[in-house]
């Protein structure tokens, strides 16, 4: 079993039309997947059933060996983290201090404690000097830095971006991208939603929702290779890629290397 | 419209930054219920020496203050003008008729326009209308001029009674306004709705929740910038695609405030079940115990502050009913 496990499981919002529909997907501890799908997929849906915002109407969802229940879903936020698409939106605090507090006080975690790790966590995200701003003087990347540094602080493990960095400049964009990276390389699990392919294909493995269905799920590098895949999930594989996947043949695995080049590109 | 400053909270050091929201909260309550009992012009005045003495104490520019008192500065004025109108007790002071007539009518006018010419200088708009308005009644009291037409004339009768009251009514107003700007001038926000919700705690055993409270009150004021921003941005984009918000008809200007208002609201419900989401991701559960950031403390301050409040309505009270033999 997968460090986190979903099993057959099915959402709809309005018990007609299923938006998740038998979705089975295990994610190891420490791994970089990208959740990659049109407009309207259900990548969202299955970003707040993981988190228990929404409870499924069957099948299950694991943790760390604890099933989301309506009762645990409070300890399973312990170790699962989200940081959502619109920065101004999940600012919570009155400033950035107030913040990196917010999901701490939840936890009743001691105020000693508290402050040392706001300092710790708001030093990692480079926030450290902008403890007593408010969210009029900040930037979406600084902001969203806020919200990963506030999840950090609450001791998760598991991190989802839902599309995080959807709504920033580019430069805040790579910026973003590249702590993600150093996330995953300090060990911590990471789910990306993104429908931005560039992105996704920086993950190790990659699942493509449509229409609520897992239609693909693997390696990202194995997936990458084959494009009709992206062409019938209606997503458009980078011009980059294709050269990419043009030299694979001749023995040139330069897939990863061009990624990186292109992302940093834009 | 960025750095919108909710309240008129001033980052400052003096006395009473450092006194705790819950006494100053209730300092201010009980110092206005005092104030209040008050019921002669002596103790006002006394009151008001005190006032300007916790002013000095706190280090409190006067000028910040009497920025607080403009946008009731009509009020006071029509208070102190229906004082003085109204009240027909004490020995006569002024006597005199007003007289309407066509060439006092004619100065007016001319004087009205004057007014409106001098406006143009912004900053002494409100000491001209005074004089303006002044002058008007200097021109009715005391210009006749033989063969002037008179149309009617009002007998104007000042008694001394009626200054006292205008004058009594007029500065414990300003001890109210005073005050409270002394709390909003050194008081975060945040620092007042925790306090609030300190001293709102004990409502808990009839099912009213403080803390939750306080959190509505705290995101709210959070979001103001963001929805001024957000307008902004909307008129913005509304006018480069044609609508003028500064000109045009009543209707048309109904017109573009619902245009503005529209979005804004369908945006407000968007981004408030986000934010609710982004709350319960955190692991917020309304009614749940939370351990707190920012924890108030009481210092000796507090202490000087309460004994001041506890003697000054304490002399009131007395006063009031009193009991000095006053
Ligand atoms: N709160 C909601 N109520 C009803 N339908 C919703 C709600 N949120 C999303 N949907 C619908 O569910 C489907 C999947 O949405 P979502 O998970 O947000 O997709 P994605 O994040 O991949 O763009 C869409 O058809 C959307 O219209
Ligand atoms: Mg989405």
């Amino acid at each position: 079993m997968g460090y986190i496990t979903i099993k057959d499981l099915n959402f709809s919002y309005n018990r007609k039309q299923n938006v998740l529909n038998n979705i089975n997907v295990e994610i190891n501890k420490g791994d970089w997947v990208a959740v990659l799908g049109h407009n309207g997929s259900g990548k969202s849906t299955l970003a707040k059933a993981l988190v228990g915002l929404i409870e499924p109407q069957s099948g299950t969802i694991t943790i760390d060996g604890l099933e989301l229940t309506e009762e645990s879903a409070y300890d399973i936020r312990k170790k699962i983290g989200i940081v959502f698409q619109n920065p101004d939106n999940q600012f919570v605090g009155v400033t950035v201090r107030d913040d990196i507090a917010f999901g701490m006080e939840n936890l009743q975690v001691a105020r000693e404690e508290m402050i040392e790790r706001i300092l710790f966590y708001a030093d990692k995200v480079q926030m450290k000097n902008f403890l007593d701003k408010e969210p009029s003087q900040l930037s979406g990347g600084q902001k969203q830095r806020v919200a990963i540094a506030g999840i950090l602080a609450m001791k998760t493990d598991i991190i989802i971006f839902d599309e995080a960095t959807s709504m920033l400049d580019p430069s805040a964009r790579e910026e973003l991208m590249s702590y993600i990276k150093s996330l995953h390389d300090e060990g911590l699990t990471i789910i990306m939603i993104t429908h931005d392919i560039n992105e996704a294909l920086l993950a190790d493995k990659l699942l493509i929702l449509k229409e609520g269905e897992v239609f693909a799920q693997d390696d990202s590098r194995k997936l990458m290779r084959h494009k009709h895949l992206f062409v019938e999930s209606h997503l458009e594989l980078p011009v980059a890629l294709d050269v990419a996947n043009e030299l694979k043949d001749k023995k040139y695995d330069l897939i990863k290397e061009t990624l990186w080049a292109y992302v940093s590109m834009k | 419209m960025k750095g919108i400053v909710i309240g008129q909270y001033v980052p400052g050091k003096g006395f009473f930054y450092r006194v705790d929201p819950r006494t100053k909260i209730v300092a201010v309550l009980f110092l206005m219920i005092g104030t209040f009992l008050l019921n002669d012009i002596y103790q006002v005045i006394g009151a008001l020496l005190l006032t300007f003495i916790l002013l000095v104490i706190g280090k409190i520019s006067f000028i910040k203050v009497m920025k607080g008192l403009k946008p009731i500065l009509i009020l006071l004025i029509f208070t102190f003008v229906f004082q003085i109108l109204l009240n027909k007790e004490g020995a006569l002071v002024l006597d005199s008729n007003l007289n309407i007539s066509l060439i006092n009518i004619a100065f007016v006018i001319g004087l009205f326009i004057v007014w409106r010419l001098l406006a143009k200088f912004k900053k002494f708009n409100f000491l001209l209308f005074i004089a303006f308005i002044v002058g008007s009644i200097f021109l009715f009291a005391n210009v006749t001029i033989s063969g002037d037409y008179l149309f009617t004339s009002f007998n104007f009768r000042i008694y001394e009674k009626g200054i006292e009251m205008s004058i009594f009514v007029v500065l414990r107003l300003l001890i109210i306004i005073t005050l409270s700007t002394i709390l909003t001038l050194t008081t975060k926000p945040t620092d007042l709705t925790q306090g609030l919700e300190s001293l709102l705690r004990p409502l808990k055993k009839i099912g009213f929740n403080s803390d939750d409270f306080a959190l509505i009150i705290s995101i709210s004021l959070r979001y103001i910038p963001t929805i001024f921003d957000e307008a902004n941005k909307i008129m913005q984009a509304q006018a480069s695609r044609g609508a003028d918000f500064s000109e045009g008809k009543l209707k048309d200007k109904l017109k573009q405030v619902i245009s503005l208002l529209i979005p804004m609201f369908i945006i407000a419900f968007m981004r408030s079940e986000e934010l609710a989401d982004a709350m319960g991701s955190r692991n917020f559960i309304p009614g749940k115990p939370r351990t707190r950031l920012h924890i108030l403390e009481y210092s000796y301050r507090d202490v000087l502050v309460s004994m001041f409040t506890v003697a000054f309505f304490t002399i009131a009270l007395l006063l009031r009913i009193n009991v000095l033999g006053y």
